[in-house]
Order: C-alpha cells, then sequence, then structure tokens
C-alpha cells in the first residue's frame, strides 16, 4: 500500500463503495431477519424451523424472494391502483434511506481514516426522525387505497399508533440530544465514548433507553404493539389486499425499519462503535461492537414478539399517552434543568 | 349470573415491565431446549404391535400363504375394500385365493378382517405410509400384500394374547 493515499481515489468511488456495502448489508441482514424471525421462535416454541433449503435453512430467504418475485399479482377491484403500487415502495424506501447517517465506526486503510457511514451530516436525528415519519405512509395509502374495510382499518391504526409513540420516541431522542449537545449522531457517540460511559448508564439516559425501546417497538409496528397488521381482527391489517413482490416489499420496509431502530438505539444508548473499557480498540473491533450491539436489539424485537401477547387498542393509547409520554416529558425537563443549572459558567 | 372475582393486581404486576423480563426469561430458557417435533420422512413414526396400520397376508415359512379364500373377510369387512376369487389347489386345504385385492384407498384400517379371519391368514403391520400417483396403484393384489410371518411375528402375538382372555383356562 506504498504511495498510496485516500486523497486520490474519487469521492464518488469512495461514496458507491459505501452505498453498496452498507445498503447491501441492511438488506440482507433484512432477508436474514426474516430467516431468523422464523428460527427464534421455532426454537422457542421446541420446534425446529425451516431447515431444508441449504445447510440450517439458510437459503430460505432467496427459496422466499424467487417465490415471492414470480408470484401473481392481484390488485383488488375499486382500488386505486397508483396509489396501490406506490404503497409499498413508500413503505420500503424511507427505512432504507434512514441507515445512510448510522456511524457504524470507522475504517482505516493504510494510516488513514474514513468514517464508515453513507453521510456525516450535522442534522443526523432530525433526518432519521422526517424520514421515519414518513414510512407511515406506506400503511395508511396502502391501507386506503386498498378499498378493503379491514385494510383501512391497519393502516388507521398505524397512523394512531405513529404519531401516539412518535412523541414519546422523539422526546427519549432529545434526552440524549440534551446529555451531549448536539444533533449530529458523530458527535452522540464521540461524547459517549470521551466520557467512557454510555448513556443508557446514565439514570436519565436509562430511563429514556427503556421508553425509547418501547416506543420504537411501536414505531415499528411489532409486537406486543403490531396493530397495523393485528391477524385476528384484521386479517392482515394494511395489507390484506397484497399479494407477490409488493407484500414482500412491506415486509423488506418493516425488517429495514427494525434495524435501523436497532442501529439507533445502539447509537444513542450504548455508545455506537465503541468497545467498552477500550478507548483505543482498533477499528474492526470498533465495527464488530457495533454489530453485535444491534445484533442483539434485533433479537430483542424477535424475542419480544414471542413472548409478550398483543395488547388491546385502548391499553395502547392509554400506554402511550398516560404513561410513556409523561414520563418522557418529566424526564427530558428534569434533564434540561440538570444540563442548564451543570452547565452555567460556560 | 356469574361474577368472575379478578385479583387486584400487584404494583410489580402493574408496573408490567418486571413481568415482561419475567417472560422473556422464560422465552430465553425454552430457547436452549431441543426440539421435540419429528422430522418425518428422516424420522418415522414410532409403532408397536398395538398398532393398526394396512392389513397384510401372512406367507407361512413353507412358502404359501395362509388364506384358503373362505371370505370371511371379504363379509366382516364394513367398506368392501377386500375382493377375493378362490381357487383350487393340490394342496391338503383345496382351496387357496387366485386373486385377493384390497383397494387401500377404501379401507378404513379397522382390523374387522383380522378378527373374521379363522386361519390366522391375515393381519394389521405397522406399515402406515400409503402414496401413489394413481388410483389403481393403490388397489394392493396379492404380491403387495404378502409378508413373511417373521416381518408380522409381533402382531401375531399379541393378537394371541388379547384373544387368550376368551379361552376357557385348563
Amino acid at each position: 500500500m506504498d504511495g498510496f493515499n485516500i486523497k486520490d481515489v474519487p469521492e464518488v468511488v469512495l461514496w458507491i463503495a459505501k452505498i453498496a456495502i452498507i445498503f447491501g448489508g441492511l438488506v440482507g441482514t433484512a432477508a436474514l431477519m426474516s430467516l431468523a424471525e422464523r428460527k427464534v421462535s421455532a426454537w422457542m416454541q421446541y420446534r425446529h424451523g425451516p431447515n431444508r433449503v441449504g445447510p440450517f435453512g439458510l437459503l430460505q430467504p432467496l427459496a422466499d424472494g424467487i417465490k415471492f418475485i414470480f408470484k401473481e399479482e392481484l390488485i383488488p377491484e375499486g382500488a386505486n391502483k397508483f396509489l396501490f403500487r406506490l404503497a409499498p415502495a413508500l413503505a420500503a424506501i424511507p427505512a432504507m434511506m434512514t441507515i445512510a447517517v448510522i456511524p457504524i465506526g470507522t475504517v482505516v486503510i493504510a494510516d488513514q481514516v474514513i468514517p464508515f457511514s453513507i453521510a456525516q451530516i450535522d442534522l443526523g436525528i432530525m433526518y432519521m426522525l422526517a424520514l421515519g415519519g414518513l414510512s407511515v405512509y406506506g400503511a395508511i395509502l396502502g391501507g386506503w387505497a386498498s378499498n378493503s374495510k379491514y385494510s383501512l382499518l391497519g393502516g388507521l391504526r398505524a397512523s394512531a399508533q405513529m404519531i401516539s409513540y412518535e412523541l414519546t420516541l422523539i422526546l427519549s431522542i432529545l434526552v440524549v440530544v440534551a446529555l451531549s449537545g448536539s444533533l449530529d449522531l458523530n458527535t452522540i457517540v464521540d461524547a459517549q465514548r470521551e466520557a467512557g460511559l454510555w448513556n443508557v448508564f446514565t439514570p436519565f439516559g436509562f430511563l429514556a433507553f427503556v421508553l425509547f425501546t418501547i416506543a420504537s417497538f411501536a414505531e415499528t409496528n411489532r409486537h406486543p404493539f403490531d396493530f397495523a397488521e393485528c391477524e385476528p381482527e384484521l386479517v392482515g391489517g394494511f395489507h390484506t389486499e397484497y399479494s407477490a413482490m409488493r407484500f414482500a416489499l412491506f415486509f423488506l420496509g418493516e425488517y429495514c425499519a427494525m434495524t435501523v431502530m436497532a442501529c439507533l438505539n445502539t447509537t444513542l444508548f450504548f455508545g455506537g462503535p465503541s468497545v467498552p473499557f477500550w478507548p483505543e480498540a482498533p477499528w474492526f473491533l470498533g465495527i464488530l461492537a457495533f454489530l453485535v450491539k444491534a445484533g442483539f436489539f434485533l433479537f430483542l424485537f424477535i424475542w419480544v414478539r414471542w413472548t409478550l401477547p398483543r395488547f388491546r387498542f385502548d391499553q395502547l393509547m392509554r400506554l402511550g399517552w398516560k404513561v410513556a409520554l409523561p414520563i418522557a416529558l418529566v424526564n427530558l425537563l428534569v434533564v434540561g434543568a440538570w444540563v442548564a443549572f451543570t452547565t452555567k459558567g460556560s | 349470573m356469574v361474577v368472575v372475582q379478578r385479583k387486584e393486581l400487584t404494583l410489580a404486576e402493574r408496573l408490567y415491565l418486571p413481568e415482561v423480563l419475567r417472560g422473556l426469561s422464560l422465552t430465553f430458557r425454552k430457547f436452549f431446549e431441543k426440539p421435540i417435533t419429528r422430522q418425518y420422512p428422516e424420522e418415522p413414526l414410532p409403532t408397536d404391535e398395538v398398532t393398526r396400520g394396512q392389513p397384510r397376508l401372512v406367507v407361512k415359512d413353507d412358502g404359501n400363504i395362509a388364506c384358503v379364500s373362505c371370505g370371511m373377510c371379504e363379509i366382516a369387512c364394513p367398506a368392501y375394500a377386500i375382493t377375493i376369487d378362490g381357487g383350487e389347489t393340490d394342496r391338503t386345504i383345496e382351496r387357496e385365493p387366485k386373486k385377493f385385492e384390497i383397494d387401500m384407498l377404501r379401507c378404513i384400517l379397522c382390523g374387522f378382517c383380522e378378527e373374521a379371519c379363522p386361519k390366522d391368514a391375515i393381519f394389521m403391520s405397522n406399515e402406515l405410509e400409503l402414496a401413489d400417483y394413481t388410483r389403481a396403484g393403490l388397489v394392493y393384489d396379492m404380491e403387495k400384500l404378502k409378508r413373511p410371518k417373521s416381518a408380522l411375528q409381533r402382531r401375531i402375538d399379541y393378537i394371541y394374547k388379547l384373544n387368550n382372555r376368551w379361552r376357557s383356562k385348563p
């Protein structure tokens, strides 16, 4: 690598390489999650899970993908065809785009540090929340355009739930923003690394972490808050009328959103790519640490799904508005006061 | 009117999160336990002498089948699954089936033929798998039904044990 200088490489090449790796990793993770969901649920219920396609069923997502592509696609009579086709893309694309600002760590090639994230923008959290808010359009439009009562109810529930829990989600993120003093995810990670203390181990941070985790389950429509697709009541919720690859796109979007939420949880509360008790750890250990932490939260999504029964809709609303939101508000106020008093001199 | 008395929830239960953790620990412990489902084609169903599978004809140790085509099983069969055409033979029993067919799609595995048989010629085996591409392929002829006596010995012993209850004690 003599004479190699990262400055010589055109920036476009670096971008494309980063996008290919990170985006491919995200979609690959989403595909693996569809297998992991079935495998983990099977193991928790004394079953084997898919084990026929490839070793340990590892090629099952591939087989599913091929099946989805070749299946017949049905569009119900009376459906708004344009919105019906648009909705799955709207569900999947924002969820995939939000990965761009997550700092996964740094790559060191020939003593030159390259930040391993697609974009380093100083309003990373704003970007994530704005795009995350968009993803609910997929559910609402899909539910409305299907011209089916179950789909419509699923879409309505999705929107009501998103609005209720987005408040808690944002308020608990604001706690971290107040503690770190920045909206930049890189700065938040660096602040945790320099302090040697992850946000989850501070008292306010822990409370915010619990609220964030609960809200992230609701935001991604996962159990025990999966009211948008609630099989026993709504057949399949907003994607009742969808078939073939468009149906798969909704799931891809859901799994991508879960992956991003897991990454965000890692970044905000668990120090992102920082290795515990070893601030000078080599770069690949940092990325490994990030993947392990995010992997744990992905497992938590599945783990909770196969443990807890679904709430009732009024219970969901009560938990969101009467419990989570006041706690998040008080937590933010206390953190704000604490930050204001401790940084008075500066 | 039924009045259900519900237990007042304790504070820990109403907080919900401790109970969530309890549930999570339960599923995590079950995560490592051995699956109890059977991988069917590789791990076949366990069978024993009580298993009442498809009826099979006994081939005696001298190579002849025990059936004398008396037609008792044909009459006993509630599903009309058995068809027998008798014929003469030079053996001392004088009669043996020329055609013995069981339509496995009609057979209901009731075991009446086994009960009816006076010559211990037909027994319920432990064979349970039944699949073919045509209906005609599932009408089993004599060649398909023949089993050596040793293969059915457990079932034969079991039936003798059952029938011994009705025999007078010496």
